[in-house]
């Protein structure tokens, strides 16, 4: 099937299989900051924004996307300038091995943009859906408190 | 890749359109809200995905004191809807921040999760003790309690529209509770209930046990301990002990009968006294 | 090394951002799963339904009929050569019993066939067609079962070497021992024992396994696998296909996680052969299902361990016997076992009776293999667990207990000589230690003083406090080696060649910190290019928590010696006409080299220099280190939980490590190790569990139904870094890897006991499991 849909801002059509997921499609067209960590909605790897939320793409079949808005990590930093999540994680030594990173800072994204001023639990319900087994997420949780403040600062500044 | 048995993807933008699809392929239909169930199970008989996505179903609407909510909702939706959370003291939202993660509330829609019948679901679990209804359409609206939904394929050839939470009675308050092994899982037991006072007496009791590994059911024998009774401390310790000698709780993977039944007392014991406490006049 | 004596660093001690960090955030390909080439084939495994059983008959003529298959491996037409899958030091200290496919299968996961084709889809359709005839065999699944006289044999093929005694199912067996322990224990006034038993864990990198195989140009075999250990993985592919070690070619890109998990040839030599046979590139990547059933797990063990102490808590005699549960392989089961007493009874070397036994034994169950800690997090939780039983017995502070019998600066204990990892080890005294700062820190910030033995009430749940010490090793001496290759570019930026595997630790990052530190420069001047075979020098890998240490060394020692090579160039442009400088006068900071009178010259000038102008040389050096001591970091490690009686459940209320691992390099990357080491420790403690079936498949073999930590679980951890200065590691450096996953059993279980009064000896301490325990001492 043909599907037509926006990522990163960029309007695409692709040939689809009817069974494929979001997350076939996407690594198959070359978006490989999709992760795929397991494949069932567990882990969170697979995190891109669908028409401005968060969602398991691995559980998304393809044709669900289909006229939306798809937006993975590499349409994340504008013109080549870090997105402040990204500055975030990295100033705070939150990226290890990386490879959660990407879904993690998605999901982040839409915590944020939905609730610029976040509770800390807030925070970790919003990424509870993202496992990490190198950080224990005691920066993670930090580094999203931190882009928080700077978006917040950015919106009012 | 994800499901290599499907053969097409359609995406009615009517009801009626939806219904079509139903009566032309028959049973190599498969209906899909979010379609998590779908990819994780990939059952063989589903060649054509029907996505309901694009039907208006997606609505959090109060009604009369009690709230509709349309089969296509997220369940995020549902879970930020400002009006909902002054419904039964906030029970819903409540309940759905305990449920999945955002990813998947972002994906899971209100009619899918009450079809997919998971037994472990929070949600039907609180429904079933609310009283819920919910709308079926075969091109004629029918609406039928929740619990006459299972099981779902008894209504094969029938969309579910709606979901109805009806207007609270006086003296009525709810609570909701649920226990897994970290925060981020399904139920290894939950439980809800809807307690009615009358003159300082309850006059109605729905008590409901689900990730038995069951699916949400009612406990009549206890629900009987507590009619009629003033909800003191030592009746509800009763009734906790009724349904854990009652209920229906078996092994599975992830906890075993005999685990269960303790984790029962407990459950009824904490949804009984949170609902006491909403209760006009507070925790006694 | 006194406080004033030690150096000020530039670069060393800074927060720097990982020199992959940006890559990393924005999700540029550079895992081994993002490089698609042209005409990959999909490889998939057939794994054996049966935990024990002969492969007697095996028909692959159907699946190879259908259209899309490139080829279908069984043992029919692999090489029978025998190997250990472990990636270690050759001679690999593990049993050689394994083969690529054998006629035989040891564990519900085992591999019986593969299948290489165009698609997954295809690939997946073929398996099917696989007909294979098994002849079941009786199977073992507890070690007490393997152990039985007449149990069945799971290595009974003639053709293996190194196992301990196969007729047994004993793939290794250890026994040490100093002083008499009948006498120690008759002297001692109070004694104590106990039993602990750990679980079957899994790693679960978020990343699973993934290897992408291909012939390049010339005709070479690249692997490109997401491997803790690329050198071993070259030796050992080469020797089980049977293939010149020069034609192979083996690279490391970005790893999702490891943990241990991947310090093991698992994949390569199959996507390597069906490259070979079919002249195509080849990708094997592995399912969440199969990284439970069919990689490497933690080895579950029963330890015993019998304390004898004078009244004021002085040991005396230490025993400590271990049963190792290796599964259907013996990869790495000596090692971990020798680990088990080796990286835990040094700590308390005032005993002088001391007592290592125990033996690693076969299962027809998942292989276990290197998991963090190494054995010495499972032998934490029996030694952390008699040391509180002591000291309640005693009635003395745990903390104080601890300090009573911990080492100390300059001491030694005669476990490091005897006790290596599975041989003899290596005498070593200790030259840095802040273990009593540590305890020090510890206790104030988790608030010990306020919080032991009150039990805290709030409704059904209770609060205690609790410790342990902990220590571990920084590489393994005189076997590990590293080398690291420096050279200079004529802008002044060097490029730095290191074997060294990043597997999201941040060792790229911290070793150019070195580099830089000691060449005078930022770290962005500092091109860090690792494992890759072909380009960067030996290093055995990541694992034993050697990289800081012993890459860190080789690499300290390459800048130092390029650092010569450019101060004698600077010296000669500095020099007054005709005159000399003294080279031991010049400095390098800021990017230049800088003489005492204040004249400077820049690094990119000292480059140009050497490059096109005048006794033209490369300016580079390659360095080596092999150590002669592995020289311990120490933890102490406390945690404040909560118990629900009513069902059971313990929450780690705050979690607190103070660690000395000598110089932090990068302090927040340090942290962060010690960090996610404890999620992953309090995940062992209380929710991680692999469940089997009676007939020895695994039940769970999913995130879905395998718990470990999310962001709504991690408690609050505090963690510091206490430094001290090891003289003999680079710029003062030890590890710090490893240690924090050895903290959280122990000390939750001491908290537990502190709280509720029980004392669980059985992890994870399920809710399930803590209820039974309350309600067996308090029926009714």
């Amino acid at each position: 099937m043909r599907i037509t849909l926006a990522v990163n801002g960029t309007r695409c059509t692709f040939d689809a299989h009817p069974g494929e997921t979001l997350l076939e499609l996407l690594r198959r067209e070359g978006y490989v900051g999709v992760k795929k960590g397991c494949g069932a909605g567990d882990c969170g790897a697979c995190t891109v924004l669908l028409d401005g939320r968060a969602v398991n793409s691995c559980l998304v079949l393809a044709g669900k996307a289909d006229g939306s808005d798809v937006l993975t990590i590499e349409g994340l930093s504008q013109g080549g300038a870090l997105h402040p999540l990204q500055e975030a994680f990295l100033d705070e030594g939150a990226v290890q091995c990386g490879y959660c990173t990407p879904g993690m800072i998605l999901a982040a994204l839409d915590l944020l943009t939905h609730h610029p001023d976040p509770s800390e639990e807030e925070v970790r319900e919003g990424i509870s859906g993202n496992l990490c087994r190198c950080t224990g997420y005691t920066k993670e949780l930090r580094a999203i408190q931190v882009a928080a403040a700077k978006m917040r600062e950015a919106r009012h500044g | 890749m994800g499901l290599p048995g499907v053969k097409e993807f359609v995406r009615p933008e009517t009801l009626d359109q939806a219904l079509e699809l139903l009566r032309q392929h028959g049973e190599r239909a498969w209906l899909i809200g979010g379609g998590i169930d779908l990819v994780l199970f990939v059952p063989e008989d589903a060649q054509v995905v029907v996505d309901l996505g694009r039907l208006p179903l997606c609505y959090v609407q109060e009604k009369a004191g009690g709230f509709v909510i349309g089969a296509t909702t997220p369940l995020r939706e549902v879970l930020e809807d400002r009006s909902l959370e002054g419904y039964m003291a906030g029970v819903v939202p409540q309940m759905l921040h305990q449920v999945a993660s955002p990813l998947l509330r972002n994906l899971a829609t209100m009619g899918g999760t009450l079809v997919s019948a998971n037994p472990w679901s929070d949600v039907i679990t609180l429904f079933l003790a609310l009283g819920a209804q919910v709308v079926l359409s075969d091109g004629k609206a029918q609406m039928i309690p929740l619990e006459k939904l299972y099981p779902a394929r008894a209504h094969r050839g029938t969309i579910l529209t709606e979901v109805h939470l009806p207007a609270p009675a006086a003296g009525s308050a709810a609570g909701f509770w649920k226990f897994g092994r970290t925060a981020f899982d399904v139920a290894l037991l939950n439980a809800a209930c809807l307690v009615r006072m009358a003159g300082g007496r309850c006059v109605e009791a729905r008590l409901v046990l689900g990730g038995r590994p069951g699916l949400g059911t009612r406990v009549p024998l206890a629900e009987k301990a507590l009619v009629g009774s003033d909800l003191g401390d030592a009746t509800i310790d009763r009734a906790a002990e009724v349904a854990r000698e009652s209920a229906d709780v078996r092994d599975d993977r992830r906890a075993s009968g005999d685990w269960r039944r303790e984790l029962v007392r407990v459950g009824v014991k904490k949804v009984l006294h949170e609902a006491r406490g909403r209760l006009p006049g507070g925790e006694r | 090394m006194a406080e004033e004596k030690r150096p000020v660093f530039v670069v060393v001690g800074k927060n720097e951002r990982k020199v992959d960090g940006v890559a990393l955030v924005t999700g540029r390909p550079k895992f081994a799963g993002d490089l698609d080439l042209p005409g990959t084939l999909c490889v998939k495994i057939l794994h054996s339904p049966h935990a024990h059983a002969r492969i007697t008959d095996i028909d692959t003529a159907e699946a190879e009929a259908l259209p899309g298959v490139a080829c279908v491996l069984t043992h029919k037409n692999t090489p029978a050569t025998r190997y250990t899958t472990a990636g270690q030091g050759y001679p690999e200290p593990s049993p050689y019993d394994a083969r690529m496919f054998d006629t035989k299968v040891r564990f519900v996961g085992d591999r019986v066939a593969a299948v290489a084709a165009e698609s997954e889809e295809i690939a997946l359709q073929a398996m099917k067609r696989i007909r294979v005839r098994y002849e079941e065999l009786p199977r073992v699944l507890s070690v007490d079962a393997a152990l039985e006289p007449g149990a069945p044999v799971i290595h009974d093929e003639k053709d293996s070497s190194g196992i301990y005694d196969a007729a047994k199912n004993t793939a290794a067996d250890v026994d040490i021992d100093v002083g008499d322990m009948a006498q120690g224990f008759a002297e001692s006034d109070v004694i104590v024992e106990t039993v602990c038993e750990t679980q079957y864990a899994q790693h679960t990198p978020i990343e699973p396994h993934v290897v992408q195989t291909s012939l390049d140009e010339d005709g070479r075999l690249v692997i490109r696998s997401s491997t803790q250990v690329p050198f071993h993985a070259r030796r050992i592919v080469a020797r089980v296909l049977g293939v010149p070690l020069h034609q192979i070619r083996v690279i490391k890109p970005r790893i999702g996680g490891g943990f241990g998990v991947k310090q093991e040839v698992l994949l390569e030599d199959l996507a390597a052969l069906v490259t070979l046979r079919t002249g195509r590139p080849a990708r094997i990547v592995f399912s969440r299902q199969e990284e439970f059933i069919a990689s490497r797990t933690r080895h579950p063990m029963r330890i015993r361990v019998k304390l004898g102490a004078r009244t004021d808590g002085l040991l005396h005699a230490v025993e400590m016997e271990v049963l190792s549960n290796t599964g259907a392989y013996g990869a790495h089961g000596l090692t971990v076992l020798s680990n088990v007493g080796s990286k835990t009874l040094p700590i308390y070397n005032k005993a002088k009776n001391v007592r290592f036994f125990g033996k690693a034994v076969y299962t027809n169950l998942p292989v276990a293999g290197a998991y963090r800690g190494y054995g010495a997090t499972q032998g934490c939780f029996a030694l952390e667990t008699a040391m509180d039983e002591l000291a309640c017995g005693l009635d003395i502070d745990p903390v104080a207990l601890r300090r009573r019998n911990a080492i100390r600066v300059n001491e030694s204990s005669p476990i490091f000589q005897k006790l290596g990892e599975g041989r003899e080890g290596v005498e070593q005294t200790v030259k840095s230690c802040g273990l009593e700062r540590c305890m020090e820190v510890g206790a104030q910030r988790i608030g010990w003083e306020s919080k032991r033995g009150k039990r805290s009430r709030d409704g059904s749940r209770v609060r205690g406090v609790g410790m342990s010490i902990h220590m571990q090793g920084s590489g393994i001496p005189q076997i590990d080696m590293a080398a690291a290759t420096l050279k200079m570019n004529e802008d002044g930026s060097f490029n730095l060649l290191i074997g060294a595997t990043d597997l999201g630790t941040g060792s790229d990052t911290i070793l150019a910190q070195i580099a830089a530190e000691v060449l005078g420069v930022p770290v962005s001047k500092m091109i860090v290019t690792s494992s890759d075979t072909d380009v960067t020098p030996f290093d055995t890998g990541a694992y034993a928590s050697s990289t800081t240490y012993v890459s860190g060394k080789a690499v300290e020692r390459a800048a130092l010696a390029v650092r010569g090579q450019i101060v004698h160039v600077a010296a000669a442009m500095l020099a007054a006409d005709g005159g000399t400088l003294d080279e031991d006068r010049l400095v390098l900071k800021n990017e230049r080299v800088v003489a005492p009178n204040g004249r400077a010259v820049t690094l990119a000038e000292v480059c140009q220099r050497a490059m096109y102008q005048t006794g033209q040389f490369q300016i580079g050096a390659t360095a080596s280190f092999v150590p002669d001591e592995s020289p311990p970091p120490f933890m102490a490690s406390f945690a404040e939980v909560e118990v629900d009686t009513e069902t059971g459940l313990v929450q780690v209320v705050k979690y607190v490590a103070a660690v000395d691992c000598g110089v932090a390099i990068n302090p927040k990357m340090a942290e962060g190790q010690v960090e996610g080491a404890i999620a992953n420790g309090i995940g062992f403690a209380l929710t991680e569990e692999m469940l089997f079936s009676s007939k020895g498949r695994v039940r769970n073999p999913t995130l879905f139904d395998y718990k470990i930590l999310g962001a709504r679980d991690v408690p609050p951890i505090e963690v510091i870094l206490v430094p001290s200065y090891e003289p003999t590691g680079p710029v003062g450096a030890k590890s710090i890897a490893e240690i924090g996953i050895n903290g959280p059993i122990p000390t939750i279980a001491n908290a537990i006991y502190d709280a509720v009064g029980i004392r669980l000896t059985k992890t994870p301490f399920t809710p399930e499991r803590v209820q039974a325990a309350l309600r067996a001492r308090h029926p009714g």
